[in-house]
């Protein structure tokens, strides 16, 4: 059983999503003769290889692309998903952190903006029950809206995964010159410090001044906004990729 | 102008009461129950981006709003058919099928993938699909719209594509869309997949039935033997009876091909391979089952069935001079009984062939068939001498053989009479 103290969780695990299900987020931006296909969902990284191929065939005719665009999207996929196994063998730390994931996404007229509070320590949430749940609750018509929810909570789990990775790695690396005993006091940079919420004095229940922060907006934008809003982005897009060409 | 928004949150398959008018010329319309409500941004053609613009949207907005409407009220009272295979498919229930196919839902493997994971997919695809049962629903559509990793969708996707349970009725072929417009309302709509005719199609998986089809009579489907030996029909259905696609419902023997082939078995007896080159455009096969049909064809089984015990025609043919002598008809009914229901139905059709036609009859029969194929026009008066000879060859065989056998079974008898 679990014990609940801060230092219980010393003993290092195999690097894994910290949900019920090793799922990953990817994410696809690809652009082909002036024709751009923005993407993002979220995949079995134990699914076959072949998988991957059949995906990208499948979306290329649905969505009538060009076929150039197949070989694009495997490698991108591969690619993130190569990412993924790099990190598979190594070792990473289960600390006890509640950490707030945040929600900024606006998807075709919805725009969606939340914050609230994860336990990246538990192994059994579900990033997807809680996009549908949130759609749910918030009444949330398209679709569409969901599934970029979950992908953006994965997005920022494997973050925190990745990070706890790499700092148990210069943890170890450190450990030979000094005890590495501050790297688990400090609860992250992001993390809540345990003790202050939920010690003797603090309380679960949130200050109502605090509510503001917490709470999910969702916003319906008119056309025209969404058309402003396209044309700035894609704006933005154009300046960052010359500057990166220029680099 | 003001069109309201279309109501959010449902996927609901039918279409609001007064569907909105899209306003003309615009694409900013309020498409009636499109499957996800409408996304309203415009296509500015500048944005390159491929945006997952439901082609609902688009398809309202560039049709006339009198097409709109009715495409809207034509949602409303469209006839969703599936095929009956998909018969036990039902909103509230999760059937065996579906756990049987799609095991990962429903071992407890995996904690996110449960069986009320299973019921959203599969209720948001059909419902998505439902919404405009007239457009195909392409895999990248549904899953943008679920919550969950891509890879389950597309199982779930496909296992209801294969199913028929969406996609099923705008296909290419004009039969199955009659036959759609044709069929009842709601779900259960029996649609008649078996064409009449030489072609056969399998109720399932929609191939043509090659060799052998399984049917039975609880439901009106036919089967190909790849979906009969895997199982996938609905439960409930048994007694399934083989039956073969008889060639020559694609083309009738000609004349030449019947000389042919009697040429050849006199010629090379039981080598079918032989007697098919013989023959020519008819494979092994083929032989073997027309000469079996031929009305005489069974007697030549008997000489090579000699050296069997128990063959069946032999000791039927025993049974009918018994028979003849003692008046037993009771024992030829009950020799007959292993084989009148053989399940192949060649063996039966011998079975029952030889059992009612007696010696003279095959033999009558025999010479029948000989002097209708005398009168045949043939090209060189060498085949009639030939026929002539060989069906006189056989004619000597089979009394020779039978009266061999019937001395041999005659005694059998006797001693079986005696031991009694």
């Amino acid at each position: 059983m679990r014990s609940l103290t801060l230092w219980s969780s010393k003993a290092p695990i195999k690097f894994r999503m910290p949900t019920a299900e090793n799922l990953i987020p990817i994410r696809l931006d690809i652009e082909v003769d002036g024709q751009r296909y923005k993407d993002a969902f979220v995949w079995n990284p134990d699914d076959p290889d072949s998988e991957v191929i059949n995906f990208a065939k499948r979306t290329v005719k649905d969505l009538k692309l060009p076929p150039t665009f197949v070989t694009q999207i495997v490698q991108s996929v591969q690619a993130q998903l190569a990412e993924f196994r790099s990190f598979e063998g190594q070792d990473m730390h289960v600390k006890e952190k509640i950490v707030p994931l945040k929600i900024d996404l606006r998807v075709n007229n919805t725009v969606v903006r939340d914050q609230f509070l994860w336990d990246v320590s538990n192994f059994e949430s579900d990033p997807e029950e809680f996009a549908r749940t949130l759609c749910k609750d918030l009444n949330i018509g398209d679709p569409e809206v969901g599934p970029a929810i979950a992908v953006a909570i994965r997005e920022q789990l494997y973050e925190i995964a990745t990070q706890s990775v790499s700092s148990l790695r210069e943890a170890r690396a450190g450990k030979k010159g000094r005890r590495g005993a501050d790297t688990f006091n400090r609860p992250g940079n992001s993390a809540l410090d345990l003790v202050k919420y939920f010690g003797s004095k603090g309380s679960v229940i949130r200050k109502r001044k605090d509510w503001y922060l917490y709470e999910p907006i969702v916003d319906i934008l008119s056309n025209e906004e969404v058309g402003a809003l396209d044309a700035r982005e894609e704006l933005n897009a154009r300046l960052k990729r010359k500057l990166d060409e220029k680099e | 102008m003001a069109t309201p928004p279309p109501p959010t949150g449902t996927l609901a398959s039918a279409a609001p009461a007064t569907p909105p008018p899209p306003p003309t010329g615009t694409l900013a319309s309020a498409a009636p129950a499109p499957p996800p409500p409408p996304p309203q941004s415009p296509h500015t053609p500048s944005t390159s981006a491929v945006k997952s613009e439901v082609h609902a949207a688009e398809a309202a907005a560039d049709s006339t709003p009198i097409v709109a409407a009715a495409a809207a009220a034509a949602a409303v009272s469209y006839t969703i058919t599936i095929p009956s295979c998909s018969g036990w498919f039902s909103w509230d229930e999760i059937h065996e099928t579906e756990r049987r196919l799609l095991p990962e839902f429903f071992d407890g493997r995996f904690s996110s993938r449960n069986p009320s994971v299973y019921k959203y997919y599969r209720d948001s695809i059909i419902r998505q699909f439902r919404a405009q049962p007239w457009r195909k629903l392409t895999f990248t559509e549904a899953r943008r719209g679920l919550i969950g990793d891509v890879g389950s969708v597309r199982r779930v996707f496909d296992f209801l594509e294969e199913w028929g349970l969406i996609n099923y009725t705008p296909s290419a072929k004009p039969k199955e869309r009659r036959e759609a417009a044709a069929a009842k309302e709601e779900e259960e709509g029996e649609t008649a997949e078996r064409k009449e005719g030489p072609k056969r199609l399998c109720t399932n998986c929609r191939s043509v039935c090659g060799l052998t089809c399984f049917t039975t009579d609880k439901a009106d489907i036919i089967l190909c033997s790849r979906c009969y030996v895997r199982g996938n029909y609905r439960p409930g259905l048994s007694n399934f009876k083989r039956v073969d696609n008889m060639e020559e419902l694609k083309t009738e023997w000609t004349d030449k091909e019947n000389l042919h082939l009697l040429e050849a078995i006199v010629q090379y007896g039981e080598e079918w391979k032989k007697v098919s080159e013989h023959v020519g455009s008819r494979s092994a096969k083929d032989c073997v089952v027309r000469f079996i049909k031929l009305p005489f064809g069974e007697q030549f089984l008997r000489p090579i069935e000699d050296g069997e015990d128990n063959g069946p025609n032999g000791s039927y043919r025993s049974n009918d001079e018994v028979a003849a002598e003692h008046g037993g008809e009771s024992l030829k009914r009950r020799r007959l009984t292993p084989l009148a229901d053989a399940s192949n139905p060649i063996m039966a059709q011998v079975a029952f062939l030889s059992g009612i036609a007696g010696s003279d009859l095959a033999e009558a029969s025999a010479r029948a068939a000989i002097s209708a194929l005398h009168k045949v026009h043939i090209e060189k008066s060498k085949f009639t001498n030939d026929i002539k000879l060989y069906s006189k060859r056989l004619l000597r065989r089979h009394n020779h053989s039978s009266r061999r056998s019937n001395k041999m079974w005659r005694n059998h008898y006797q001693i079986l009479l005696k031991s009694r």
